[in-house]
């Protein structure tokens, strides 16, 4: 199951990126918000989706270089005026409310590459077992026919090619036709291939009684710790976000962005629970590096 | 203990007027391991199915089936579930979950066991089959052999009483099968399984079976130990179950002049034994002959190198192969050799990153897709791929029409005839039995007069009889000018059919020539009847065929 990171209950996981998910709507300080964001980058080069990350970050630049170039434009509302721009005034407001909104986007895409490498299939389809278990089961049913109906495909294919039906050559009209006629083996033999299938479920007591799902994640003392110690730091984020700290007010007027003690509790409080992976794999790494 | 117990019983199909089981008596002990042969179509399967409640047929049942002295239908549905386990032909049909661990445990879930008995299990069955680092990969990254293992103990987690097996063999490759019995005869002996087995590759299964049991258009006609069996076929002249039988007892009721039931040989030791083991003049296993080269070559193959993706190892590399006009060539190796991949790159059907492959001097990467249509022909593994049209008759005249040929209903008829499936001409092919379909597939393929006919592992799942046919129908054709290209994993049938052999090995051909210069003298990559036979009284031969054939004297042993 893997070390660090990867050995976390999917429970506290999954709590852990709602936390995540909830923060990056909620709070709207620039320096929450900046913080989130480094904190999540920190997280993926934790577990080691540094690669992924190069990959998506030209995207993500773009994306919020134009959110940011784009909202003053078209949003004129705030009160501190730089400049009018063919007759329409670009705020100061609006300018901020493009980066603050910007942030909170790219926080909730690291978030879900993130979740893309913690979260695999298994993990995911074992949380949503628990809510919705059929739908979860016909998912894993799905799943696994895929890569079976890919291989069949492959077959027919080179065996159709050489009888003159191909999809890589000839007029539109043909490939359409040849397509057809592939799709139609594949679903007629994949068809009756599944009827054993059905058998082999059956053979093996499907739909007898209730089924009891197996749980291959064991919920230990330190997952049931981490899991209250992450629910605690939440709740004082969320509190203190009520109360306007790690908020900032934009429209109509732009509000202060002055840090107050308070301000600095809630920081450090929602910084505890973005960075909580962090922490469980640098905890890993020292011991490696310094037990024997 | 009796564990099953048949009366009489007799099956047939709902609107079918034949009987597909006929009269059937049998008991089947705790602990025993009986394998039940037959042809395919013999009913064989149908009566495997009767015995698991859940899978039995619709149809008209007489006779009584009996478990553990009570009536199978009066027994609790869990408990039958659970005593009684079924293992099925394709590995991949029967798997239903994504993952390993969650299709072992699909059984335990469904009958509702708690985390701790199937955690308990698992811990358990894992380590005895050695399966621990598989449990948590995906089951399609698996091969033939570790699915079909996959299968087999996803069943015994529940603690059968009885493993019901149908063909599980007939899809794998020979050392995959083999490592698949060698662990049911595994769990026969340590945990005193009752097995029952269909099969009809049966060579290795005489050995270790309590029981053999013979099926025959629904009739039971043969039941007993082994050597009682081949002795009772024998005595009885039954020549068309010969071909069921292992080599070495054939030999040995051939050519022993007084055989004892007692000692049938049935293991290549027992063989050697029998035959003696004063070696004969050796040397004439190296009998090199000259190759006849000015046929002119079809198909060409040049240093050509293959990866699926771009940092995986090279399936193919340096492979380099030539075809003459008129070859029978068969390709052998075992599972991941590469042949597969040879076959498809000479098709097209994989484009080589390196290396160059010519059909008939010309590049193939030049030729259309159309300009192949018709000249060459391709068999594959599964011919279900083939068909498109209702009947088997329909698919042949839009074949017709596709390549403008003016007599498509003569060559029809005659190709049909000389299949000996005319009656199956107006039939769905996917009504028609596997050995029936290949049939009908090559006569459909043949439609065209193709130059060049490539063929994937013909003979799996394929009873002898069939098997006999095929071979001696491709024979016919190779006379006729077709040039051949079979991959197989068929020892014993390219040795016996085949007209130049190659070994594959990593990616490369590793040797290549006759079939009697590639199989004589190995250890493991030849017949079971040559194995038996190197070294003794007798001369070197691959097939029982052969022997026949070459051992005249009958007086000598």
């Amino acid at each position: 199951m893997g070390n660090g990171i990867q050995s976390i209950h999917p429970f506290v996981m999954f709590f852990y990126y709602i936390c995540l998910g909830f923060f990056a709507m909620f709070f709207n300080h620039p320096v929450v918000l900046l913080a989130g964001c480094l904190s999540l980058i920190a997280v993926n080069l934790a577990h080691g989706s540094g690669r992924a990350l190069k990959q998506w970050a030209p995207m993500m630049m773009v994306m919020a270089l134009l959110i940011i170039l784009i909202n003053p434009f078209i949003n004129s509302r705030g009160t501190h005026i730089f400049f009018y721009f063919r007759g329409k005034q670009v705020t100061l407001e609006a300018t901020l409310y493009g980066i603050v909104t910007s942030m909170s986007l790219l926080m909730i895409l690291l978030l879900f590459i993130s979740l893309n490498a913690v979260l695999n299939g298994n993990k995911i389809l074992y949380i949503f077992s628990r809510i919705l278990p059929k739908t979860a089961f016909l998912v894993m049913l799905s799943i696994r026919f895929v890569p079976l109906l890919k291989r069949r495909l492959t077959e027919i294919q080179d065996v159709q090619r050489l009888r003159g039906m191909t999809i890589r050559q000839g007029s539109i009209r043909n490939r359409a036709k040849s397509g057809m006629s592939i799709m139609q083996i594949l679903l007629a033999w994949s068809l009756e291939e599944a009827i054993e299938t059905a058998d082999s479920m059956k053979a093996r007591g499907y739909g007898m009684v209730k089924r009891s799902p197996y749980i291959p994640y064991r919920f230990t003392k330190m997952d049931r710790n981490r899991l209250v110690c992450l629910f605690l730091l939440f709740n004082l984020s969320v509190v203190g976000g009520f109360l306007g700290y790690g908020k900032i007010i934009i429209y109509p007027m732009l509000g202060t962005l002055h840090f107050y003690p308070l301000d600095w509790v809630v920081l450090t409080s929602s910084l505890a629970v973005m960075l909580f992976p962090v922490f469980v794999e640098g905890r890993e790494q020292l011991k490696w590096n310094y037990s024997d | 203990m009796e564990l099953f117990r048949l009366n009489e019983v007799t099956f047939s199909f709902p609107d079918a007027d034949q009987n597909v089981l006929q009269d059937i008596s049998l008991t089947v002990h705790e602990g025993e391991f009986v394998v039940i042969g037959g042809g395919s179509g013999s009913g064989k399967t149908t009566l495997l199915k009767l015995l698991k409640k859940e899978l039995a047929p619709t149809g008209n049942l007489k006779g009584s089936i009996q478990f553990k002295g009570k009536q199978i239908q009066d027994w609790e549905e869990r408990t039958l579930i659970e005593q009684v386990g079924y293992v099925f032909q394709d590995p991949d049909n029967q798997i239903v979950m994504d993952e390993v661990m969650q299709e072992i445990v699909f059984g335990l879930e469904n009958l509702g066991y708690s985390n701790f008995e199937m955690r308990k299990r698992v811990a358990e069955m894992a380590h005895f089959f050695g399966v621990e680092d598989l449990l948590m990969e995906k089951p399609s990254e698996l091969s033939g052999g570790q699915k079909q293992l996959l299968n087999l103990l996803s069943v015994l987690l529940m603690k059968p009483r009885v493993l019901l097996l149908d063909e599980p063999t007939s899809q794998l490759d020979p050392v995959a099968a083999k490592e698949l019995i060698l662990m049911l005869e595994r769990l026969n002996k340590e945990t005193g399984m009752t097995i029952v087995l269909v099969e009809h590759r049966l060579e290795e299964l005489y050995a270790m079976a309590d029981r053999v049991v013979f099926i025959e258009q629904g009739r039971l006609l043969y039941n007993g130990s082994s050597r009682q069996v081949i002795d009772e076929i024998y005595q009885d002249q039954a020549i068309r179950l010969f071909p069921y039988l292992p080599a070495f007892a054939r030999l040995y009721m051939e050519f022993e002049s007084q055989p004892l039931r007692e000692s049938i040989p049935l293991t290549v030791k027992e063989c050697k034994q029998w035959l003696g083991g004063d070696e004969t003049v050796g040397g004439n296993a190296a009998n090199l002959h000259e190759e006849r080269e000015d046929r002119p070559v079809l198909l060409e193959m040049e240093d050509v190198h293959y990866q699926y993706k771009k940092k995986a190892s090279f399936v193919l590399k340096n492979f380099q192969l030539t075809i003459r006009k008129g070859d029978f060539f068969a390709l052998v190796g075992g599972n991941g050799s590469g042949k597969t991949t040879a076959l498809r790159a000479s098709i097209g059907g994989v484009k080589p990153q390196r290396g160059k492959i010519s059909y008939g001097g010309r590049d193939i990467r030049k030729m259309k897709d159309s300009e192949w249509h018709g000249k060459i022909a391709y068999l594959p593994q599964n011919p279900r791929t083939y068909f498109v049209h209702q009947t088997i008759e329909d698919e042949m005249i839009r074949i017709g029409d596709r390549l403008h040929l003016s007599d498509t209903k003569m060559r029809m008829d005659k190709l049909l005839d000389a299949f000996g499936i005319s009656h199956l001409r107006s039939r769905h092919p996917y009504d028609c039995s596997g050995g029936e379909m290949q049939k009908a597939a090559l006569a459909c393929i043949l439609m065209g007069q193709p130059e060049m006919l490539f063929i994937d592992e013909p003979t799996k799942g394929m009873d002898p009889i069939s098997k006999q046919q095929l071979g001696e129908l491709l024979t016919q054709l190779q006379r006729q000018g077709l040039t051949i290209f079979m991959v197989t994993h068929d020892i014993g049938f390219a040795a016996q059919y085949a007209k130049r052999c190659a070994m594959m090995f990593d990616g490369e051909i590793a040797a290549d020539g006759t079939p009697h210069e590639l199989f004589k003298g190995n250890y493991f990559y030849t017949t079971a009847i040559n194995r038996a036979t190197r070294e003794t009284k007798q001369p070197e031969v691959l097939t029982y065929e052969e022997a026949v054939g070459s051992w005249s004297v009958h007086a000598t042993i």
